[in-house]
């Protein structure tokens, strides 16, 4: 038992450091000659031999790896021209503002060539700087990579720094390269008139891999190897039950259903995270069950979920403003909730009827759960029973919710149901005997 | 900061303590910063240098020799110089070096030097500067590089073989000799074996250099009876000689003749030894300096760029080849900037020789240029701070830059030629300016007539020009080149001297430091804006003051000028107000892409810009073919068609020549790419010509100007295929854009249940939904607001349409779009 234990734990370290170590995963994809890595590389490596200025975006949605490709192309150049290459980097969150983005600059590239920064220079110098350091550059064959994150949020406001970075790329005789990564697809389109006829427009574009391309990589990163630390037996029966479990229908299942919402590879790496710390350390093998768990915790029904946290108050409040707004009222408040709430109360004379107050915290409840929230930000300084309010949850989760609710009362159920209209003839009737 | 920086120096606020002039490399900035290498362990040179400098405790004024002759003379009064305590005492006479005195001197010179004699009991004890010096029968001048002997003592330099002589027959004889491009030995084409008829082409190694190559022992022949003569190059390249740039001449008050020099290096003594691409004659610039006197100096030698070695054919021996400078603290190489004519792209260097040319003349006028101006001028970078500063701050005037340099010159750049396409995609680089610029001549003329009519006249009326046009149609690039063509007529001594002060208004950091900008142009100090533009106003209103520099008229480029509009537009109404003054001299060239910027502008405004306007035209496809084809001229790689496509391509949509260049280059990439990448496989080692088709400038063009939504959509995830086909038909049914994410939750699973796809969950759609607003390929609010959430489709239906009819895993999409 004890034997069987620790290559299983060994496994498990060794795939759970494959799966993170995501520069090592795109490398894999990236031999063919039309890869993004090859184009890339070939365009940066470009301006470091032929001493020119590019300017590329590589767009694509998110989890396709643009940042790792970057990552593994400045890697492998800086390996074949050593000393020669800085990299600059910027993210659009953070240095979207041209004073701070031409600071962080200047910083980066002191500390690159172990020069004092001043923070009290102003941005001015700081220009300058930049300038005369890309010059200097130029004169000794470096090569600056500048790296912008998140492009399009540089691409506000008056493009003060994307100018003078483009501009000095066509006026200054150096060789840098400004990369911008982002996940509009509509980038370039944001730039203004002037900065993008400065633009190179080279453009990669990051499409999310096809189903082939994740099932090799899956094979790829989940094959424990076999001249390794691990049994040999162990190895080997590893390989062969994960080779068995590929070609089971539950798994392919499993995969399509992952793959339909989202093919991105950073998705799938988390799936595969997941689904690896799932992994049976009894058995010490890999099984559909574990891929079914992971699965279940990377597409959870989130609005579902937070009902069943709820307490019967906060579902009458819900039920009461789903029914004022099949009763096509469009505007209501806590106070007009509070009177449905009432209203049903007198006429199905339900058990737990709750004071206004008490009602409040439950209303205020479902604000910070965000299941309701508020029809617009004008009244702020309003009191929150008089504030327009909106539902978050649509009729059907509602519903559905409801009827996964342990202890949820009949008369609820119903009332969302269409069933209610015949309750109220039969409590009609009992009134009439009475 | 987007103006030239004309005036460099003055922006020292204040004069540093003097350095002195003889600075030593030991006094360099590494035992001053703390954070210097420690590298600079007693540098060669300086030990020499003070070798040479013999017995400094006795000053022996030298014997009045008739040899100096002394041309264009400036004397200038040092300040707080200290009479050089190390002087070469042994006077010229005794030194066994000592040039023999040249007997002929005719009369002229001598009464020359008569007044230089009268010139120096005036004004004794002062420095007297040079431009050019004749020193023992040779002309010096500034700028010129030497030989300079290494030992006092070695009789070997006495003999200086003009003539080099045949390795093998060691006589050096009027036939011509060829030279080994190994040993650099020279050797009679008929003392070979086999002789040769010819001089060959291209490299060519002798037979020793080959035999050695091969591991064999040569013996060189020795000459018969002789020692084996050097010249001097071989002296040099043996480090027995020194080369040194002559950076500034002066005569002692004691009458001996000094020069500062700039140490040029071999190879072999930098850190990084000689490299494997190194060419035989090549030398280093250091930023090292001495002084040196001029006893010392051998003759000339000639220092040259590759450019010129490449082209100078019968330089003779003495020819050098230097292409970088090498930093002897930091052991690191830099490309040297060529500050001369030949960078015209090169705006810092450009300024700084123009302010030169200003301080040049004032200095012919008042003569009161500061010692220690002239002993940093061609020290700009060895700027020693009394203490540590930081690199990007004013004070520090981007100190320490001196430590960017590669440790090594990378073999890539000399060691590699360069294919037709990569020289292709070098000359459409954008920052490559074209020697002259095509289609735009009318314009530029009309630009230096309005120049030339506002500066050359005596009374220098304010002008103002609005010059407009699309982005890329060569705006800037025409007026700058304007200005170039009327500074080199200034050198030529046509035009009265001017400054020009070049904004960007996209660089300033708020329109009002424009005014800073400016004043700091002008007069070289830095002020508030506050205190600028009162300071600016009296200069160009105050009619009575007549400074000497500031009489020269202005001409201020102003690009960008829109950016400059602030609410009240006061900025653009004071700059375009100068003009008007009668004595301002001020001539302001505004440069924006909109047409009619000056309506736009309050009436004031735009009365005093709206004058004179120049459109620039966008470029049609004939000019932009000529563009190209004038760039790509003598470089065989485009195909003719090619160049008309992209040119008729840009046309059509905007005119923009950089759009058109950046095609073209990436064209050449893309052929380029594909070249490389086949004949990395075996079986296409010769597949086509290295030409770029029109398949590739297609390929260019396609990532250019298409949209990536329609492979994104084709490549996108099964449900975002859905969802959009969702969008689609919400759009149809219902007629209208915009919807939310609940109506479209209602189709979807909808449209699911009838094709039976299992509908996937409210919440794993919204993802969906979120995931492609990211890409903006549908514009959504925030998922937070779900079902609420609007939804608009970003392209047309069309697009989606044609991206999703035929896709092969889901067919019933098709009856949807």
């Amino acid at each position: 038992m004890d034997g069987k234990q620790t290559p299983a734990i060994e496994a498990l370290t060794h795939l759970r450091s494959k799966i993170c170590n995501r520069n090592s995963i795109f490398s894999f994809s990236s031999d063919a000659p039309d890869s993004n890595y090859n184009k890339l590389k070939f365009i940066v490596s470009n301006s470091v031999t032929e001493a020119c200025n590019n300017s590329v975006l590589l767009l694509g949605s998110r989890g396709c790896g643009q940042v790792e490709v970057l990552d593994l192309v400045l890697e492998d150049l800086k390996a074949e021209y050593p000393e020669i290459i800085s990299v600059v980097r910027l993210d659009g969150v953070l240095h979207s503002d041209d004073n701070c983005a031409i600071k962080e600059i200047a910083k980066q590239l002191c500390s690159e060539n172990q020069l004092l920064f001043s923070k009290m220079a102003s941005s001015d110098d700081n220009t300058q700087f930049m300038m005369a350091v890309l010059r200097e550059y130029g004169l000794a064959h470096k090569t600056v990579v500048f790296i912008l994150d998140e492009f399009d949020l540089f691409a506000q406001g008056k493009q003060r720094l994307l100018y003078s970075l483009l501009d000095a790329m066509q006026s200054v005789s150096s060789q840098a390269v400004v990369i911008g990564m982002s996940c509009r697809l509509d980038a370039d389109q944001l730039l203004e008139k002037r900065v993008r006829s400065r633009f190179s427009h080279r453009k990669l574009l990051f499409l999310p891999s096809s189903k082939e391309d994740i099932l090799r990589l899956l094979k790829h990163i989940l094959t424990l190897p076999e001249d390794s630390m691990f049994p040999r037996d162990y190895v080997i029966t590893f390989n062969k039950k994960l080779h068995n479990m590929f070609e089971e229908a539950k798994f392919k299942e499993i995969l399509d259903t992952l793959l339909d919402a989202d093919s991105s590879v950073h998705h799938v790496l988390n799936f595969l995270f997941v689904a690896v710390c799932n992994m049976n350390l009894e058995s010490g093998y890999l099984s559909v069950e574990n891929f079914k768990t992971a699965l279940l915790s990377i597409q959870r029904p989130y609005k579902l979920d937070s009902l069943q946290g709820c307490s019967v108050l906060e579902l009458y409040i819900l039920a009461c403003m789903k029914r004022l707004e099949d009763k096509e009222q469009n505007s209501y408040n806590f106070n007009s909730v509070m009177t449905e709430y009432k209203h049903i109360h007198d006429s199905y004379r339900i058990s737990d009827y709750y004071a206004r107050n008490v009602s409040l915290r439950a209303f205020e409840h479902l604000l910070q759960r965000e299941l309701i929230s508020f029809g617009d930000s004008r009244g702020q300084n309003q009191s929150i029973e008089f504030r327009p309010v909106k539902l978050l949850i649509s009729s059907h989760e509602l519903l559905q919710g409801l009827k996964l609710y342990r202890s949820c009362p009949a008369l609820l159920q119903k009332l969302m149901t269409g069933e209610l209209n015949k309750m109220k003839a039969h409590l009609v009737d009992v009134e009439m005997i009475d | 900061m987007s103006m030239t920086e004309t005036p460099k120096k003055p922006l020292r606020p204040t004069p540093k303590p003097k350095r002195s002039s003889n600075l030593t490399p030991k006094h360099s900035p590494s035992s001053i910063l703390s954070f210097a290498p420690e590298t600079p362990a007693s540098l060669r040179r300086s030990s020499r240098r003070i070798a040479s400098i013999v017995n400094p405790k006795t000053p022996q004024k030298p014997p009045v020799q008739d040899k100096f002759i002394v041309e264009d003379a400036v004397t200038k009064t040092p300040k707080s110089v200290k009479k050089p305590s190390r002087r070469k005492a042994s006077s010229i006479e005794a030194s066994p070096i000592s040039a023999p005195v040249s007997p002929d001197v005719s009369e002229p010179k001598r009464r020359k030097r008569s007044k230089d004699v009268k010139l120096e009991k005036k004004e004794k004890k002062k420095r007297v500067y040079y431009k050019k010096v004749v020193y023992d029968g040779g002309e010096f001048e500034i700028g010129d590089d030497v030989y300079v002997k290494r030992r006092e003592d070695a009789s070997s330099d006495d003999e200086d073989p003009e003539e080099e002589e045949c390795r093998i027959c060691f006589n050096a004889g009027e036939t011509i000799m060829i030279e080994c491009d190994d040993c650099l030995g020279g050797f009679h084409l008929k003392c070979l074996k086999p002789p040769l008829k010819e001089v060959p082409e291209g490299d060519w190694i002798c037979r020793f250099c080959h035999g050695r190559k091969s591991g064999k022992k040569v013996e060189l022949p020795m000459p018969p009876g002789k020692k084996l003569s050097r010249t001097a190059k071989e002296k040099l390249l043996s480090s027995d000689l020194w080369a040194v740039r002559m950076e500034s001449l002066w005569k002692e008050p004691d009458g001996t003749y000094w020069f500062r020099g700039r140490w040029y290096i071999i190879p072999e003594e930098t850190a990084a030894g000689r490299q494997p691409h190194n060419l035989r004659r090549e030398l280093y610039r250091t930023n090292d300096f001495a002084d040196v006197e001029m006893e010392s100096v051998l003759r000339h030698c000639s220092v040259m760029s590759p450019k010129e070695f490449s082209k100078a054919t019968n330089g003779g021996d003495d020819v050098f080849l230097c292409e970088y400078e090498y930093d002897v603290h930091w052991h690191s190489f830099k490309r040297l900037a060529e500050i001369d004519n030949e960078k015209e792209d090169d705006k810092d260097s450009d300024s700084d020789e123009e302010w030169e040319c200003h301080k040049d003349l004032s200095s012919d006028t008042d003569g009161d240029l500061d010692l220690e101006e002239e002993s940093l001028k061609g020290s700009a970078n060895v700027q020693l701070p009394t203490h540590q500063l930081a690199a990007n701050s004013r004070k520090g005037q981007i100190y320490g830059l001196q430590k960017i340099g590669t440790k090594k010159i990378p073999d890539h750049v000399r060691c590699r030629k360069q294919t037709v396409l990569e020289k292709a995609q070098a000359t459409l680089l954008l920052a490559t300016l074209p020697k002259h610029l095509p289609c735009r001549n009318k314009e530029m003329d009309d630009i230096a007539a309005f120049i030339k009519g506002a500066i050359c006249d005596d009374q220098c009326l304010g002008r103002c020009l609005y010059i407009h046009g699309v982005p890329g149609t060569g705006k800037t690039m025409t007026v700058l080149s304007v200005m170039r063509n009327l500074r080199s007529e200034f050198d030529a001594g046509s035009i009265k001297p001017y400054c020009f002060i070049e904004i960007n208004g996209l660089k300033l950091a708020s329109p009002e430091s424009i005014y800073k900008v400016i004043y700091e142009a002008i007069s070289g100090h830095r002020v508030g804006w506050r205190k600028a533009l009162q300071l600016l106003n009296e200069r160009f209103s105050d009619d009575n003051k007549l400074g000497k520099e500031d009489n020269r008229p202005c001409v201020l480029l102003i690009d960008e000028l829109d950016l400059l509009v602030t609410r009240n537009q006061s900025v653009l109404y004071n700059i375009l107000d100068w003009p008007t003054k009668p004595h301002s001299k001020l001539v302001v060239i505004g440069i924006a892409n909109t047409m009619d910027l000056p309506e736009k502008l309050l009436p004031r405004i735009s009365s005093r810009m709206g004058m004179q306007r120049l459109c620039f035209g966008p470029y049609n496809y004939q000019q932009l073919q000529e563009i190209i084809s004038s760039r790509l001229k003598g470089i065989d790689a485009f195909e003719k068609q090619a160049v008309e496509f992209a040119s008729r391509k840009v046309a059509a949509i905007s005119g923009d020549a950089r759009r058109a260049l950046e095609i073209c280059r990436r064209a050449a990439e893309v052929a380029d790419y594909r070249l490389k990448k086949l004949s990395s496989l075996p079986d296409f080692a010769s597949a086509g010509k290295p030409l770029v088709s029109m398949a590739d400038v297609e390929a260019a063009i396609q990532e250019m100007f298409q949209a990536p939504h329609i492979q994104v959509m084709k490549r996108c995830s099964r449900l975002s295929k859905i969802f959009l086909t969702a969008m689609v038909h919400e759009l149809y049914r219902t007629g209208m854009g915009e919807t939310t994410f609940e109506k479209l939750a209602v189709t979807l699973s909808r449209l699911c249940a009838s094709n039976g796809e299992a509908f996937p969950g409210w919440d794993t759609l919204l993802k969906v939904g979120c995931k492609l607003g990211e890409c903006r390929i549908i514009i959504c609010e925030a998922g937070a607001k779900h079902r609420l959430q609007k939804l608009q489709l970003n392209f047309p239906s069309d697009d989606v349409a044609f991206a999703l009819k035929d896709s092969p895993e889901l067919p019933w999409l098709a009856k949807f779009l």
